[in-house]
Order: structure tokens, then sequence, then C-alpha cells
């Protein structure tokens, strides 16, 4: 299972690419791991206002319905439209093809909430841990 | 010994028992309650959505119209489900209580256990599906018509189907436990390709409580077995309780903005927000 370095994560499973103050986000390795078959997928569209730790969408997979939880607050910029084509990039490139939001960051003082990549393994193998 | 909450068997409509569990779901997330099992029935016929599903593609919305049958979306996933004969219930749990895993099979397979030592002491013989059972023809769109690992079966037929959402290290998961099953009231209410064949496949596939044992069991002893089952498997104690004023505040308001709002039953849901 990989967690890029330079990627930050959040503990609802989400990651983020920072780029100024564009934030990139998609669902992690592990979370797609543990969904399975991703079967749908549904985003809050363009100029939609979200909240750190707030949905921004939803995701149904052949076990689960998940709510998609954003680890940063801001305006929805950009989403990715690949993913109504083919939802199947979630499972397979879930950190590239995969994403699925860009946002305009409003406080950028909200990624210190965050975890590298190394915090973000420790985090992931606690939850193994539990179960 | 561990104490949850179980909110007894009441009857509402479909708007209300949405509502409901949504309400407690999200005032659970926010707070350090207890798990809380609920049993509920359907005041009126209702036909329940996964979260998405598209109304019209799948439901035969014009049938449901003229016959009063309510359409709700559900906040979990899964297919449709048409309620009236069915005694349903909802758990609401952390991922990470000690009863529960974060991994979603496992989850399911636990209260199928549960469950399952219900129906035994109600006279069911109940296993879980070993291996997944894939829908066929059109009433795809019908939770009944297939089965998943870990679901419920009775002679090898489907007779419960659960569904569950999670946000924020806490689930919801819904199950629906048929207490009668009319096919053909199903292949009318949803959109099949060739409605006599499927009436056919699902006679063969789906049973009830009452093809099981008759009329023997009602719902309440229904109700009481399943919960000593939860009781037994888990070594907990249920509580009877009530929703709490700021559930009830939730509910309410979950009512008016989301389940009697036909944007959020007949539309796919995130894209309105919650």
């Amino acid at each position: 299972m990989s967690f890029p370095n330079d990627l930050v994560y959040s503990r609802e499973h989400a990651w983020v690419r920072i780029d100024g103050d564009i934030a990139t986000v998609g669902i992690t390795d592990y979370a797609q791991d543990k969904l399975g078959e991703i079967l749908s997928v549904e985003l809050f569209p363009e100029d939609s206002p979200v909240e750190q730790g707030e949905p921004f969408g939803a995701i149904e997979s052949l076990k689960v319905t998940i709510e998609l939880i954003s680890p940063v607050s801001g305006d929805i910029i950009s989403v990715n439209e690949d993913l109504a084509d083919d939802v199947g990039i979630l499972n397979s490139d879930s950190y590239d093809t995969g994403w699925m939001i860009a946002v305009g960051v409003r406080d950028l003082g909200e990624l210190d909430n965050l975890l590298d990549a190394e915090a973000y393994a420790d985090y992931v193998e606690e939850c193994e841990e539990v179960d | 010994m561990e104490e949850w909450r179980i909110i007894p068997l009441e009857h509402f409509d479909s708007f209300e028992n949405m509502a409901i569990d949504e309400a407690i779901f999200r005032i659970g997330r926010q707070r350090e309650m207890p798990p809380t099992l609920r049993f509920y029935g359907w005041k009126r016929p209702a036909v329940s959505l996964g979260y998405f599903q598209d109304a019209e593609r799948e439901i035969n919305c014009g049938y449901c119209r003229d016959r009063g049958i309510d359409i709700v979306r559900r906040p979990t996933g899964g297919r449709a489900v048409l309620h009236g004969d069915d005694l349903t219930y909802s758990l609401v749990a952390g991922e990470n209580s000690p009863h529960f895993f974060s991994d979603i099979v496992e989850t399911y397979r636990i209260i199928s256990e549960c469950i399952i030592r219900g129906l035994e002491k109600s006279g069911v013989e109940a296993e879980m599906a070993e291996e997944g059972r894939a829908g066929s023809g059109s009433a795809e769109a019908f939770c009944f018509a297939a089965s998943y690992r870990n679901e419920l079966l009775a002679d090898g037929k489907k007779i419960c189907g659960s569904a569950q959402v999670r946000a924020k290290g806490m689930f919801l998961q819904h199950g629906s436990l048929l207490m009668d099953f009319d096919p053909v009231a199903v292949c009318a209410a949803i959109i099949t390709k060739d409605t006599e064949a499927e009436v056919k496949a699902l006679e063969s596939s789906v049973t009830s409580i009452r093809k099981s044992v008759g009329d023997n069991v009602g719902i309440d002893t229904l109700c009481r077995n399943i919960a000593a089952g939860f009781e037994e498997v888990l070594n907990i104690r249920l509580i009877e309780g009530e929703l709490s004023p700021e559930e009830e505040t939730l509910r309410d308001s979950l009512l008016e903005n989301k389940y009697r709002n036909a944007r959020w039953n007949m539309g796919r849901g995130a894209k309105s927000g919650h």
C-alpha cells in the first residue's frame, strides 16, 4: 500500500496535493482497498463551498456507501469529469487520474490538521490493529 | 456488560423513518452515544431507493403515485426495496466500538449472526450467503434480486437485505426482513423488461417469514427474538429508549429539508449537498 511523500492526508482517508492555494483531493490507496470495487461516485459541483470535516460527495462500492469528507475548506474550482466515464480509476489509480476535486483553499493553516505520509501510515496501522 | 439503546417497533411513514435514522446517525457521530438498534414498520407502503439509484430509470413512478406508494431515497446504498410487509431495522454504531470493526464485511457478518440467532428463536433456519448470487434479468434494481456474501438466506432464498453508509467513524446499517413477499407487487413497482419472467425468478429466489413458519411468528415476536439475538451474540444489554431532544430537532429539520423534498427523493444525492 503506498502513501506518497508529496501528499498530506486526512483521518477520513483523503489525500491532498497542495499547489499554491489550490488543493487537489482524492481518496487514499487504503480507502479504495477497504471499499473494494467502486460502483459510483457523486461529487458536489464546481463553485460549491466545502468545509474541512464536512461532506463533498459520496461513493458507493459493492459493500458500502461512504460520505466523502473534505480535508480542506474553500470553493470547488474543478471536478474530475473523467470519473463519470470510468469510476474504476478510483481503484486503479487513486493518486493520479483518480483525483476528485480541486479546491481553492480558504485557510492554508487548516493543513496543520492533516497528516504527513509517515503519520498517515501509522494511523492506518492503528486502524488495522482495531480490526 | 455494555449497554445499547433499543428503540422499539413503531410505524412511521417512509420520510419519517429515514429522517429518524439519519438523525440518530448524525448526532451519534457528534456525541459519544451508545450504539442504537431501532425496529420500525411503514404506515404506508413505500419504495426506498439506494442512495445512488435513479428513480425515473429504475422505479415505475407512475404506478407508485397511482397507488399511494411513497418513494424515498435512503442515506444508505444498495438497491430498491418495497416496504410494507417487512420489518426494518437500523443499527448505528461507531465502526471501532468494541463489537464492530472498520472492516465492512466483518461488520455485516457480526450483525448477520445476531439476526440469524433471532430468526432461529422464531423457528426460521437462516444462514449467511457464502458466495454472492448475481442478480438476473431486469429486476436488478430490486434489492432482493441479488444476494451478496454475508446476506441472509432461509431455505437458500434471500430473506433479509442490508445496506450501510459510513461517515466519520460511524456506520448506519439498514436491513429489511420480509414478513411476507409479493413478487407481483415488486415487479409492478420496479421497472422490468419481462415482468412475468421476473416474477417467476423472484418467487424462486426470495422467501419470507410467513413462507418459512406460517402465521406463527408476528412482527412483535420477531422484534423480541432479534433483540435477544443481539444480546446473546454480543453479550450486551439493550435498554429501551427514545430519541433525544437533539435527535428530534434534527429529525424534524431533515424531514422538512430533505426527506419530504422531491429534489432529494427523485434526484441524485450528493449534488444537492446535505
